[in-house]
């Protein structure tokens, strides 16, 4: 195994840890990109300090990736947590996409990964139990983030049709959780009184960090081409998983969600209180066989993610 | 507080020698609190609260198990004496035809909708499980119209009994897994047409049913339902004072809204489920699935059938309340 491999956004949670498992691998050779230097990263990941949101950025970047003769760029340079700021949070996500898919095939390189999210299928009281890779993606209108993933998706899909010779695989995660999970659905998840929506309890499905990182791990060093659903196997009713957990339930009548518009601080995004609420009311489970199939089974199931989250946040909170 | 359990990884040179001192001296801090050198009392400690913790979710987990539609057999289990009791007592439920029900193998049921609350579906598959006497898990899902699923506690409740929101990925995934589905191709339509159309099964949609059966090569059993009509009978709907509250209408039943909540209690009519002789795919010709006008023509035979079994049905009940 050998090659050059580019990781935008390597500071985030799916960078750093990706560049870890690559840097160990003989032959391979890791590039972090993005717009500061993080704070730990293997030695022998070099560091590229590259900001996507200037105009330049589609040509700094080829230039960049022609110079270390990248063949494959795995793209995570993503808003972490969608901020109150929407016009920040498209220049990254949708305007940086461009610029970082842009740039990849006028520097030539072979494959290009990026990480989508099966939130982009939107949480719909008519969607079917599974959502297949083909499911139109519907989104949700006020989500601005989920906008922006579809936009950059359909960026992907322009570069598919412009470029066949460039190997593109979309991996699509549902919520990833885990030991180290510690984004705004963690945060929210992780209070000992949760609110629900009352009358509501869709089937919920979640993936294990370590899984996806493997699936990414792959996709980086072997040609994968397509669109992926990566999820973990089962679901389970959202007031099981919570009560499994050992957490209290606080059901909230809908019309009353506005009032609860800054109550979860974790996920104050901007966006009306629906655009998060919503996932929490209707059916959004993806179908993850075609995922299966071609990068292997998933070693934790929904509940054994959940499992070694709640098990990790309290070994945690007893250090 | 990132990562307080990662190993100590082999010290990745960093550079500054301030910040490896201070890395350092953390993971000697980790290290004090998890395993003094003195005793392992604290770990031992640490690691009995772990299992213990651990055992409780894993019997607080048996009880949720769900199965990938969200069916509950626990929650069935304990729903049973209700069921039962509704089939027996409130309904007294006589079947028709039973013994023509195919003994094994993935079954598409194709009923008559009516009443506003699925109740048909659930009577029908909770019979087709007797039957069969089979296992939880073989127990036909029955698919449910949309506006039910849009309604709260009612879709979480309906989904642990075995409802299944009615679109043709569903269909098609729980037949293809071997597991039977009871299907009411009126839709909405049957479900809240009012009492003076009682027992005309309405138009069905567009033959999705039939030509998902044909594609599959999966039996369809005709069946009628006859008293399911009465236990929600709505005399009128009332469309346009409703309209700004965003709802498509309200039905004015005998008890609701008359009653509040307690108006939701169904009738206690007299049922009579009658099955109707298998329709098997093999039998009829390979090219029909993609024969629109065939389709058509079986899509209609069966609503004729369905008919004919509610006719039946109809003729051999005293009345409609016994």
């Amino acid at each position: 195994m050998s090659g050059t491999i580019a990781i935008t956004g390597v500071r985030t949670f799916l960078g750093r840890r990706l560049s870890e498992r690559l840097a160990r691998i003989a032959g391979v050779r890791v590039i972090g990109i993005d717009r500061v230097r993080p704070h730990r990263l293997p030695a022998t990941v070099d560091c590229q300090l590259v900001d996507l949101t200037e105009p330049a950025a589609g040509s700094i970047l080829a230039e960049c990736l022609h110079k270390e003769s990248v063949e494959t760029v795995v793209h995570l340079a993503f808003r972490q947590q969608p901020s109150a700021d929407v016009e920040a949070d498209h220049e990254l996500d949708t305007i940086g996409s461009m610029h970082v898919l842009h740039g990849a095939a006028a520097a030539g390189v072979r494959r290009i990964v990026v990480e989508s999210s099966t939130q982009c299928y939107g949480a719909r009281a008519d969607n079917p139990n599974f959502l297949s890779e083909d499911h139109p993606l519907r989104g949700h209108p006020q989500a601005h983030a989920i906008q922006d993933r579809i936009a950059m998706e359909a960026l992907v899909d322009e570069l598919r049709a412009g470029h066949p010779e460039i190997g593109l695989t979309v991996l699509r995660p549902c919520w990833r959780f885990g030991p180290e999970a510690d984004h705004g659905m963690a945060r929210y998840f992780a209070r000992r009184v949760v609110p629900t929506l009352m009358g509501y309890d869709p089937l919920v499905q979640l993936v294990h960090e370590e899984d996806l990182l493997a699936v990414f791990e792959q996709a980086a060093l072997a040609p994968h081409p397509g669109t992926f659903n990566v999820v973990a196997p089962g679901v389970v009713p959202l007031s099981v998983l919570l009560r499994s957990g050992g957490k209290r339930l606080l059901p909230v009548p809908h019309p009353f969600l506005h009032r609860l518009r800054e109550f979860p601080s974790q996920v104050l995004s901007g966006d009306a209180p629906a655009a998060f609420y919503d996932f929490l009311r209707y059916l959004w489970v993806a179908d993850g066989a075609k995922g299966w199939a071609e990068f292997g089974r998933p070693t934790y199931t929904t509940r054994e993610t959940w499992a070694s989250f709640v098990a990790a946040r309290r070994l945690r909170s007893r250090l | 507080m990132s990562e307080p359990f990662d190993p100590p990884e082999e010290a990745a040179p960093t550079g500054s020698p301030l910040l490896e001192g201070a890395l350092d001296t953390l993971v000697q801090r980790i290290r004090e609190r998890v395993a003094p050198e003195s005793d392992d009392d604290d770990l031992l400690e640490l690691f009995e609260e772990l299992r213990r913790r651990a055992g409780s979710l894993g019997v607080r987990e048996r009880s949720g198990e769900v199965d990938d539609f969200g069916m509950d057999p626990e929650f069935l289990r304990a729903a049973e004496p209700l069921l039962e009791l509704l089939r027996t007592r409130w309904w007294s439920v006589e079947v028709d035809g039973a013994e023509g029900i195919p003994r094994e193998g993935p079954v598409l049921y194709v009923a008559n909708r009516s009443g506003l609350l699925p109740w048909d579906g659930l009577m029908l598959a909770g019979e087709v499980a007797r039957q069969r006497g089979a296992e939880a898990q073989d127990r036909p899902r029955f698919l449910i119209a949309d506006w039910l699923i849009t309604l709260p506690w009612v879709q979480p409740a309906l989904a642990r009994l075995g409802g299944v929101r009615a679109c043709r990925e569903n269909a098609e995934r729980l037949l293809s897994t071997g597991r039977s589905v009871v299907a009411f191709p009126e839709g909405a339509k049957g479900a809240t047409k009012v009492y003076r159309e009682r027992y005309r099964v309405q138009r069905f949609g567009r033959g999705g049913v039939v030509r998902l059966a044909l594609e599959l090569g999966v039996p369809m059993v005709p069946v009628g339902i006859v008293g399911a009509e009465e236990t929600h009978p709505i005399l009128f709907k009332v469309e346009r004072a409703v309209r700004p509250l965003g709802l498509p209408f309200v039905p004015v039943t005998p008890t609701f809204p008359l009653l509040g909540p307690l108006g939701l209690v169904p009738l206690p009519s007299q049922w009579r489920i009658c099955f109707g002789e298998p329709i098997d795919p093999a039998e009829l010709a390979a090219d029909l699935a993609e024969n629109e006008i065939g389709v058509a023509r079986l899509n209609e035979e069966l609503r004729q059938e369905i008919q004919r079994r509610v006719q039946v049905g109809l003729s051999r009940r005293v009345g409609a309340f016994g």
